[in-house]
């Protein structure tokens, strides 16, 4: 943060953005969006979720209702690995962590050490800390940030990054997915693994997705997925394919059914909600 | 819309100031003055995963199960039970005496108990397996053998099966404690009742305003991520939850007592007759034992209790062998019934075969009676709270499922718990127990229903009705496979 600010570097502006009030932050974001992964009217959209983000029967339901197969899926990546994953204090990186569903799940495990869970909201993270207040296990263990990635000091040793960087329907409320990407890649572990979940762009998914939870079920609130920035699975395998330094893709669809919760159904991930998991060179 | 959570809140609060009686309120508040004037906080909770309240089948085997688990053995566990547990551990009758309080446990039952490494610890002495039932209408003599028939297949299997397990509570419970002290890490506040339930309060790092707090007598408070209410019929967690249990009264007493049969032709066989006021029912003990359940009208359960052990006898032979009228006869009697049983039974025939061995002694001191309860939760759960046994259903003793169901539910309900806290989530959160009640309302109250309804079918001496009633039992024993699904329901495969 000391170093001075290159007006060319993206990474500078955002340490900017971090510390500037949020009027400024709006104030530029209405100039240049395309600097800042992160969308404002999808932040303003999440904003008025907030506060039913933790009720049972509200419109997080579906995302409460995932949350176990997350771990599942970490899991799925972990014992993919050919050298054993570690088993203690692992540090997550929970990135758009909202409410913190996953967030506090994660801190709940034994094996966690630490969880960094950020969000670009201060009204949603406002939500996630009164809602980590209630749990005595999560004190010590999860700590909240109001930043976006961008906005993250760069860790500067093995020992700053983390073994799990996730990013939970995150993806389809970006506007530049690739250099979102890019950013996050510095933030794991060698050997660590980014987990993410999304909806496949096809028109299976815009029925299932847009069509039925949108408007059939009711369920997901209106306007809470575009699904023109959903990125389809081949999309997120070239691209991390591409790049040098990671291995080991997997992927696990997921469909949910009304009456029997989320499934897990193999190749389904062309069809609803998907987790992609990919793992970084251990150097 | 729910209601604001502190407005739902504040009226479970209210509720439970029902619960407690007035003296205990007026104590709790002079308590709560005093700590006013002394620290003007209250000295905060000590925080658990789990509290359990009540020792009783449920509760106990929730906690063997709890620690057993490699997953669920990190959490905080705590137990209250009213009852002096010291009594339990170190209950023991001689050879040749049970206690009164029996019951069948299905094979569902034993495999779970097993897996959590109690059964072991049981005196199997004094565990009395069966593998026949006979039941039959006490008005038309309708009858369905259930005796476990060779299947069609030819494999032997189904031949020699055991159908349940007949035990005394109390060797349930002594192992279960047992296998509970074995395992460690359970901290016992027995000897203890409960003494109010309250929600906790929020400080500037932790917000508990969620979380129960209980209040023990000594004035110990514990905070419970989850609290498990394993109390019974009375159950003051649920009334916490502000949880209503439906259901009626049968206006019937059980009526139970240890017996001894003759010996020459006992048979390990339960036998059941429904007569009009309610089924009887002689469960077969080790040895020359059985145990005997009569539901029957709270009258007809007073004139038991007070009559001779002879003509006690006499009336429990009757209850088997002879006809209605000349069974409601007999308890209309003030003494005597053993002379007119004698006179009486010469005059109806009745098949050996199809009836328990004569009774010739009854346990001293053990005939007593309960009043017997139809009751169901409207639900299991509430934000951190979960409702396991007799707390949640009270069902009618006909089937012998009562105990077993909680062994069910706890079951259940630690395989809930395990997911929790393998996937992370808030073992105390209602979503996270959703899927218990999802799998276990359905099934309990399907039992509770049939139960319910065939003490009232049995409960009809005349008319339509009766006809009816021995057509079905009959065609019900003429149809092995239907027959072979009720047996595996009596011995909770089915469900
Ligand atoms: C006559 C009769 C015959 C039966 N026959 C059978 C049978 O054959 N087969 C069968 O399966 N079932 C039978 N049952 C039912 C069976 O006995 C019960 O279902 C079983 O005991 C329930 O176990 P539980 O642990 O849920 O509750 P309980 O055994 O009632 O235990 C509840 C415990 O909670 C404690 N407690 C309550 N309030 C507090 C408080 N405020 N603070 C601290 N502790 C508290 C109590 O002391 C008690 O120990 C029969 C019942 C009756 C009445």
């Amino acid at each position: 943060m000391a170093s001075p600010l290159r007006p060319t570097s993206i990474r500078n502006l955002n340490l900017l953005l971090r510390s500037a009030p949020r009027f400024v932050q709006n104030q530029f974001r209405a100039h240049s969006t395309s600097t800042s992964s992160v969308n404002p009217t999808e932040v303003s959209h999440f904003n008025a979720l907030a506060s039913t983000w933790w009720d049972p029967h509200g419109s997080s339901r579906l995302l409460h209702l995932m949350n176990p197969l997350r771990h599942d899926f970490i899991k799925t990546c972990h014992a993919s690995q050919p050298d054993p994953a570690p088993s203690a204090n692992l540090r997550f990186l929970d990135i758009g962590c909202g409410g913190g569903i996953f967030a506090e799940s994660a801190a709940r495990l034994p094996s966690t050490g630490s969880v960094t869970a950020i969000d670009p909201s201060p009204e949603v993270l406002a939500v996630a800390k009164a809602h980590a207040k209630k749990d005595p296990l999560l004190g010590g263990k999860l700590s909240y940030q109001n930043t976006s990635i961008e906005g993250l000091p760069l860790p500067k040793s093995a020992d700053d990054q983390y073994d799990v960087l996730s990013l939970f329907e995150v993806i389809e409320h970006i506007t530049h997915p690739a250099n979102f990407l890019d950013a996050c890649t510095p933030f794991v572990k060698p050997g660590g693994w980014i987990v993410m979940s999304t909806m496949a762009r096809t028109w299976t998914s815009w029925l299932t997705t847009k069509v039925v939870a949108e408007d059939i079920i009711g369920i997901v609130p209106k306007g809470t997925h575009d699904w023109e920035k959903y990125i389809n699975q081949e999309e997120l395998r070239e691209y991390f394919l591409k790049q040098r330094g990671w291995n080991s893709p997997q992927v696990m669809g997921v469909v949910y059914v009304p009456g029997l919760g989320w499934q897990k159904v193999p190749r389904s991930e062309k069809l609803g909600n998907y987790f992609f998991g990919i793992r970084k060179d251990v150097v | 819309m729910n209601p604001a959570p502190s407005i739902s809140r504040a009226l479970r609060a209210r509720q439970l100031n029902n619960y407690i009686c007035n003296s205990c309120t007026q104590q709790i508040r002079r308590q709560r003055r005093s700590y006013v004037s002394t620290s003007s906080t209250l000295k905060s909770p000590e925080i658990y995963d789990v509290v359990c309240v009540g020792g009783g089948p449920a509760g106990l085997s929730l906690l063997a199960a709890l620690r057993s688990s490699a997953a669920t053995s990190g959490l905080k566990v705590a137990l209250i039970e009213s009852q002096d547990l010291s009594r339990t551990r170190t209950w023991d009758l001689p050879e040749g005496q049970f206690s009164n309080r029996c019951s069948s446990l299905t094979p569902a039952s034993v495999k779970f108990l097993e897996g959590i490494g109690a059964w072991q610890k049981l005196r199997k002495e004094r565990v009395q397996e069966y593998e026949e039932m006979q039941v039959w209408d006490g008005v038309t003599g309708a009858r369905i053998g259930f005796e476990w028939m060779e299947p069609s297949n030819g494999t032997g299997e189904g031949k020699g099966r055991t159908i349940a397990y007949m035990n005394e509570n109390a060797n349930l419970t002594r192992g279960l404690l047992e296998r509970i002290d074995e395992l460690g890490g359970v901290d016992i506040y027995d000897g203890q009742k409960v003494e109010g339930i309250e929600l906790g309060e929020e400080s500037e790092d932790l917000d508990l305003r969620s979380w129960p707090v209980v209040e023990l007598a000594d004035g110990r408070r514990m905070a419970a991520r989850l609290l498990v209410g394993a109390d019974g019929q009375n159950s003051p967690v649920r009334t916490f939850a502000g949880i209503d249990s439906r259901g009626w009264d049968y206006n019937r007493h059980g009526v139970v007592a240890t017996l001894l049969l003759d010996g020459q032709a006992n048979r390990k066989t339960a036998y059941q007759r429904f007569l009009p006021t309610g089924p009887v029912a002689m469960l077969p003990m080790p040895g020359a034992f059985a145990t005997l359940v009569w539901s029957t009208t709270p009258a007809l359960a007073a004139k038991l209790k007070s009559l001779s052990p002879i003509d006690f006898m006499a009336l429990v032979n009757a209850a088997f062998r002879l006809s209605t009228t000349d069974l409601a006869y007999m308890h209309t009697l003030e003494a005597g019934q053993v002379d007119e049983l004698i006179w009486r039974e010469k005059h109806t025939p009745f098949d050996v075969q199809h009836v328990p061995a004569r009774v010739i002694g009854v346990q001293e001191g053990s005939v007593a009676s309960f009043p017997l309860k139809f009751r169901h939760a409207d639900t299991y759960i509430g934000e951190r709270v979960a409702l396991v046994g007799d707390a949640a259903h009270t069902i009618h003793p006909l089937a012998g499922q009562g105990l077993n169901q909680g062994q069910g539910d706890v079951e259940s309900l630690v395989r809930n718990i395990v997911y929790s806290v393998t996937h992370g989530m808030d073992i105390g959160a209602q979503m996270s127990l959703e899927t218990y009640v999802a799998d276990r309302y359905t099934k309990n109250h399907i039992l509770l229903g049939v139960c319910d309804k065939f003490h009232k079918l049995y409960s009809v001496e005349s008319g339509p009705v009766v006809g009816l009633r021995s057509l079905g039992l009959r065609a019900v024993d003429a149809m092995t496979p239907v027959k072979q699904f009720f047996m595996r329901q009596a011995a909770g495969q089915g469900m």
